[in-house]
């Protein structure tokens, strides 16, 4: 017997001229099908003081804020001890009429009558309380290696019943005006028609007041922030970030402040808030989270299909404070960049049609720097800056809050 | 030349009459072309060919050769070539083009599906693919007839007249090419061209004339000559003996097949579609056909016939592959040069198949030559390859092994998302095959193959899984009637999640499912009317549905969800029931039954009310190995065709099928880290009902292949999720499970036309695919309990598949898609909480996203065909995407810094060029 013998080695040389890109962008949406659902904001706590239930209606996405839910009837019924009323204070705000708190063991329901149609929630109970031992602030590089301040909860509850936290902040920076002066531009209104030498008002300095170099700003925090313990051994968060902050955030310049608040929250409010976040949270290329309506734990009574956003959730709540300066941690390092870059321009008086620097000044949105000593070509005679760098109060109070320590 | 440029079978040759003494000859050319060579040999060792000039390379040739056999000179002569020989008695030598002579049956040959019974004189085993035809081992001349050719024309002086005529099978009427015409006793023969047509000098007088063809019983007819004349042979095919056998394509098996929705894929017919990054892959090719398509680019899984990417059971020589993807989905797990061909079941599904509701995917790897040493290296854009076929016993075992691996980790960096620039992600696959032919009537193969990813998206976590699988089938001729198979095969998939942050929640999880299947299936060729498959199967589940353990310095507590064990059995018997020509019926019916074992803890819901913690009443325990709970019921496969022409016929088919596991996944497209679930008391099984109905044509000798196939189907219990469901590491998993009622239904068009310069194909496919989750409880509701389209409903797919070849060397591909956009959740609104903007959304899958659409081309160069020339090469360029579409993946919405954004993914939003350089050796 005789063979054709065949051989066969294949060799597959390949190049890529040009690599390819995936690619992630944000894309502009209308709302198709525009729905419109009652959405209730009501947490009370263990805190004696008047709580609030926010009431507002879904709007449409392209829209600019929500429409607040206006003559309604809110009331929170404890369980053998009454009802406590809320008025409205502003629209869809409503405050309890007393100061109270919230006590173990007693059952609250959320009652809302309001345009006909009542909604109600489950029943709830007071969760355990749990202390927040201390907030830790350090540098450190986050996970998208960005250099900046953590500020850190340790937080632990012997019983180890608490399990579900979430924590709210509040953050108080003091900002420095880079280019406060000791004095201001002002508009003389000193043109006369018949004496005049230039058809402009003159320039002239008024004393600038101290209280324009440093302020003082707070913000809220935006975000659900959750931790649990469900999987640890203990009920025990240690070193959980509330907050980062980026190196480059002219917010940490100076003197900085958080104060977290760490709410006990039931498995079923941290299962709500935690869909919730995942929902509306980063999402990675390759997978994406089934999105749906999520129910709460209130529900319409008048008709069973009705969508209620929204969770009536009754949490215990401590909070606990913490400052640090900029240089506490980067010493010798220059500021993070100012919240402008502060450009400065320097107006003529005077021009063919009208008196730039006149109007430079009058419209507040600029602030003396200096002389304009050598000026150049098309130059004025004074160099002036973004008033938000020669005067804080354009993003902040002058006083310091209450709580404020040097 | 003409190469062969896949060879999925080595072939050898020899055609040597035992009786025929070997010729030792001397011969010497330098330049010279074939038929300049092949006249030297018949000048001087006074030969005679018989061929058809055009065969014949214009290639020149030198050697020189002293005191060789002849047919050593021949094979060397006819290596590289597409052309064989056959040596008759009288120094007669007949060349054959693309007819490929085997001595050795192709892998699958005794699969008992796939049984050619050979003494019954039946060729209606419509699975065989290529079918094969055997050949008569005696010269058994049937009959001699004689024949009176002309007027004899007393003033004639001619001493040779022309006779022509055309060869015919006598069956079809098809005209036969490359037939030999022999004149007994005489150096003269001529064969049949391209038409079947001959023509010949004959001597006045009796002439005895032989022809010959393989596949076709040998005639002999007396041809008495008086003058010029027409002379047609009708030649009857030859089923004798199984000794040699002779492939042809078998292209009419679209019509003849008695199953509907079964579609075939060989690894040698996608070499030129152009394919992303360069990477040649079957399972891709398998989305370009109508009924199979997946979520979109970057998507693992498919979704056949409206069915959910886990109810399609993918095997590989027998055994499952869990996850048969690399790097999402853009790459399959499959090793393009180790497949031999992947078989698709979408309609009926053969009985000896279950576990899975929508389709089988049933990949073979080729069997390693055994006779030479033979390999191919690739290397790629993105991976090496590198297969080799090792001969262990000459003829009768061999090893293939086959390795591919990821270079770098360029691709994810070159993804424009800068989350993923400090990603990393590498995958390998080996494999290796074991086949052994113990003897005529015993074969015996052994698969092992590991296929591994890992991944990085973000610092601080490594994702990990692979899929391994080892499988053993010994094959058994009892005798020619009787064939059995015995498959063990073991299939394990797992995957793991290291997590190294910086807080105290380091964590390392582990997921693993593992199973082990013994199958005995037979085949028993009864009659020509009744042919048999009957088995029984046996399949054990083990699986460790999570496990977590702390990390260093790490707070968080271990935990292992309690293994999950079951036991699937069946047992199966289909006939293929052939009533006359025209109408053929197979008849199936599988019965399965499912244990869920123990150890186990089950937890007892209140019945009545949704499964949630509120209805949760207590727990039972089992014991080891205790059933806990079983489910069981007929699954039948029922598929007809009959003939209204004998190139046109209509096929209907009802099948159901059941699903005793589940993938947990809230997304759309198969993720790494689905987790598998086992049915138990609270999580019942997947059902599904398919009918199925279809025309099928071909025409023009099976150059176009048309077929029309509609679908209704019907499922219970398909598996979804409440909003949010967190499935990882949950011990109470069925509460966050729905089951609900699927409905789909769809008409798939393909028509492709597998000859000429323009060749390739195209499906459409209209197909619906619903949802219904109801319940007279409000949280277990979607939609209001009303039927949705599922998340991969598309109703209209278009595919086309196109080549061009210019001329022999220059060809150019083209593919084009377009699908509906798939649906999604979108918003309707939005809302204010604590400060922050949420979006409230529309019902589920309300909204589609937009069409999704592309068109890849390249062109195709081979080298030229010098014979001296060392290495053969191919070019091909490819354009994937060449329009730049940006096909949108996905879009979702997410909350940043208080707003909300609709982000848009999509997974290549540019043209990407590839340039590929073959060369073989």
């Amino acid at each position: 017997m005789k063979i054709i013998k065949v051989r066969s080695y294949l060799f597959i040389f390949s190049m890529m001229v040009f690599a390819s890109s995936g690619c992630l962008e944000e894309i502009q949406i209308e709302t198709k099908s525009f729905e419109s659902v009652l959405v209730v904001e009501a947490t009370i706590t263990n805190e004696l003081k008047q709580h609030e239930v926010l009431l507002s209606r879904t709007f449409r996405v392209e829209d600019e804020g929500p429409s607040f839910e206006s003559g309604a009837t809110v009331k929170v019924i404890t369980e053998g001890q009454g009802e406590i009323l809320f008025d409205e204070v502003d629209p869809g705000r409503y405050v309890s009429g007393e100061e109270f708190r919230a006590e173990p063991n007693v059952k609250y329901q959320l009652s809302i009558l309001v345009g006909g149609r009542s909604y109600s929630s489950n029943l709830v109970q007071l969760t355990t309380t749990s202390q927040i031992d201390n907030l830790v602030a350090e540098r450190r590089t986050n996970d998208q290696d960005q250099d900046g301040m953590a500020i850190l909860v340790n937080s632990f509850d012997p019983t180890g019943n608490s399990r579900f936290y979430r924590f709210k902040y509040e953050e108080t920076y003091k900002i420095v005006a880079p280019y406060w002066r000791m004095e201001d531009t002002v508009v003389l209104e000193d043109f006369d028609i018949f004496t005049a030498l230039k058809p402009c008002d003159s320039v002239g300095f008024v004393p600038r007041p101290i209280e324009e170099k440093i302020c003082y700003a707070t913000q809220s925090s935006n975000t659900i922030i959750l931790a649990s313990t469900n999987n640890l051994n203990e009920d025990r968060l240690v070193r959980f970030p509330v907050r980062f902050i980026s190196r480059d955030n002219f917010i940490i310049g100076h003197r900085y402040s958080l104060n977290v608040k760490q709410f006990v929250l039931s498995a079923e409010a941290h299962n709500y808030f935690e869909i919730l976040s995942r929902l509306s949270g980063s999402e990675s290329l390759f997978s994406q989270i089934q999105p749906g309506f999520l129910s709460g734990n209130i529900f319409s009574e008048t008709n069973q299909n009705e969508k209620v956003i929204g969770f009536f959730d009754v949490s215990s709540v401590t909070e606990e404070r913490i400052f640090f300066n900029f240089v506490d941690f980067f010493k010798g390092e220059p500021l993070p960049p100012y919240i402008s870059d502060c450009e400065t321009i320097a107006p003529l008086e005077v021009i063919l049609s009208g008196c730039p620097l006149n109007g430079a000044v009058r419209s507040g949105r600029w602030k003396y720097l200096d002389l304009n000593t050598f000026p150049g070509d098309g130059e004025g005679p004074y160099l002036l800056v973004p008033r938000v760098c020669g005067d804080c109060t354009e993003i902040g109070t002058p006083e310091p809050p209450e709580f404020w320590m040097e | 030349m003409k190469r062969l440029l896949t060879l999925l079978f080595l072939f050898k040759l020899s055609f040597v009459f035992s009786q025929e003494r070997t010729e030792i000859i001397s011969i010497s050319y330098d330049n010279k072309s074939f038929e300049y060579i092949l006249k030297i040999i018949e000048n001087k060792y006074d030969y005679s060919f018989y061929y058809v000039d055009e065969w014949l390379s214009e290639d020149l040739l030198s050697g020189d050769y002293i005191d060789i056999a002849i047919e050593d000179v021949l094979d060397i002569l006819f290596k590289n070539t597409l052309l064989n020989y056959y040596r008759l008695p009288d120094k007669k030598i007949v060349v054959t083009q693309n007819s490929i002579i085997y001595n050795k049956l192709p892998e699958g040959y005794f699969d008992t599906e796939r049984t050619l019974v050979v003494e019954n004189e039946d060729y209606e085993s419509d699975n065989v693919n290529p079918v094969f035809i055997t050949e008569e081992k005696s010269n058994k001349v049937v009959k001699v007839a004689t024949v009176r050719i002309g007027k004899e024309n007393r003033n004639s002086n001619r001493k040779f007249f022309t006779i022509s005529g055309v060869v015919k099978d006598t069956k079809s009427g098809k005209v036969l090419a490359n037939a030999a015409i022999i004149v007994k006793g005489r150096n003269t023969g001529v064969s049949t061209n391209l038409n079947g047509y001959y023509e010949i000098d004959l001597r006045p007088g009796v002439n005895l004339i032989q022809t010959r063809n393989l596949g076709y019983k040998d005639t002999e007819t007396r041809v008495i000559i008086y003058n010029d004349g027409r002379l047609n042979f009708d030649l009857n095919e030859e089923y004798e003996e199984l000794d040699v056998v002779v492939v042809n394509v078998n292209k009419d098996r679209n019509v003849k097949d008695a199953n509907t929705g079964v579609v075939q894929i060989k690894v040698k017919d996608i070499k030129n579609i152009p394919m992303v990054l360069g990477e040649r892959d079957i399972l891709k090719v398998a989305i370009t056909l109508p009924g199979i398509s997946t979520a979109g680019e970057g998507s693992a899984g498919f979704n056949v016939r409206g069915g959910k990417a886990d109810q399609n059971l993918i095997l590989m020589d027998d055994a499952v592959i869990y996850n048969p993807a690399h790097f999402f989905g853009i790459f399959s797990a499959i090793n393009p040069f180790t497949a031999g061909d992947v078989q698709i079941y979408k309609g009926n599904i053969p009985a000896e198949f279950g576990g899975r509701l929508s389709s089988v995917f049933d990949i073979k790897n080729k069997d390693a030559n055994t006779e030479n040493f033979s390999g191919e290296v690739s290397i790629g854009p993105v991976t090496g390859n590198v297969v080799l076929e090792i001969p262990l016993a000459q003829g009768k075992s061999g090893l293939l092994l086959g390795g591919r691996a990821t270079y770098s980790n360029w691709i994810l960096r070159s993804l424009d998302e800068p989350s993923l620039q400090k990603s990393e992600a590498s995958f390998y696959d080996v494999i290796a095959k074991y086949n052994h032919k113990i003897d005529n009537k015993n074969t015996l193969k052994i698969t092992g193959y590991l296929s591994s990813d890992a991944f990085k998206i973000t610092s601080d976590s490594l994702y990990k899984y692979s899929n391994k699988l080892v499988s053993l089938r010994w094959d058994h001729k009892f005798n020619n009637k009787h064939i059995g198979s015995i498959i063990i095969a073991n299939s394990g998939y797992d995957f793991n999640i290291e997590f190294d942050g910086d807080t105290n929640d380091d964590f390392d999880f582990r997921y693993d499912i593992n199973e082990t299947e013994v199958k005995l299936k037979m085949k028993y060729n009864f009659s020509s009317e009744h042919k048999f498959d009957y088995g029984i199967s046996g399949k054990l589940f083990d699986m460790k549905p999570g496990n977590i353990e702390p990390g260093r310095d790490s707070d968080i507590q271990a935990l292992t969800i309690p293994k999950e064990r079951a036991l699937e059995g069946a047992v199966f018997l289909s006939d293929q029931f052939t009533i006359n020509d025209q109408l053929q019926f197979n008849i199936g019916i599988r019965y399965s039954f499912y244990a869920a074992l123990g150890e186990s803890t089950q937890r007892l819901y209140e019945d009545g009310l949704p499964i949630t913690d509120a209805s949760f009443i207590g727990t039972e325990d089992f014991g080891p190995n205790e059933v806990i709970e079983t489910y069981s019921g007929p699954e039948v496969r029922l598929s007809g065709r009959y003939f209204i022409t004998p190139d046109f016929s209509l096929k209907g088919s009802y099948n159901n099928t059941f699903q005793y596991i589940h993938t947990l996944s809230n997304n759309t497209t198969v993720s790494p880290t689905d987790i598998y679930k086992l049915s138990d008391i609270n999580i019942k099984p997947q059902e599904a009902k398919q009918y199925s109905l279809g025309l099928y044509k071909n025409f023009d000798d099976d150059t176009y292949e048309i077929s029309l196939e509609g679908y209704y189907k019907r499922s219970e219990n398909i598996l979804d999720f409440r909003v949010g469901a967190d499935l990882l590491l949950n011990e109470r998993i069925e509460t966050e499970v729905l089951q609900g009622e699927g409905k789909s239904y769809g008409v798939e068009l393909l028509v492709r036309k597998s000859k000429g310069k323009l060749n390739g194909w195209f499906g459409y496919t209209y197909s619906r695919a619903f949802l219904k989750l109801d319940s007279e409880f409000m949280e277990d509701r979607v939609n209001n309990g009303d039927y949705f389209p599922t998340n991969y409903d598309k109703p209209h797919d278009f595919s086309a598949v196109t080549n061009y070849k210019f001329t022999k060397r220059f060809s150019v591909s083209a593919n084009f898609v377009y699908q509906t956009g798939r649906p999604v959740t979108v918003p309707v609104g939005a809302f204010i909480l604590d400060g922050a903007e949420y979006v409230l959304y529309s019902d589920r899958n309300q909204f589609r996203i937009p069409d999704y659409y592309r068109l890849d081309l390249s062109i195709n160069i081979e080298g030229n065909h010098k014979i001296k020339k060392f290495a053969h090469s191919f070019w091909n360029i490819s354009v994937y995407n060449v329009l730049g579409r940006n096909n949108p993946y996905s879009v979702f919405f997410v909350t940043d810094e208080g707003e909300i954004k609709a982000i848009q993914s999509s997974i290549f939003s540019v043209p990407i060029p590839t340039i590929t350089y073959n060369f073989k050796f």
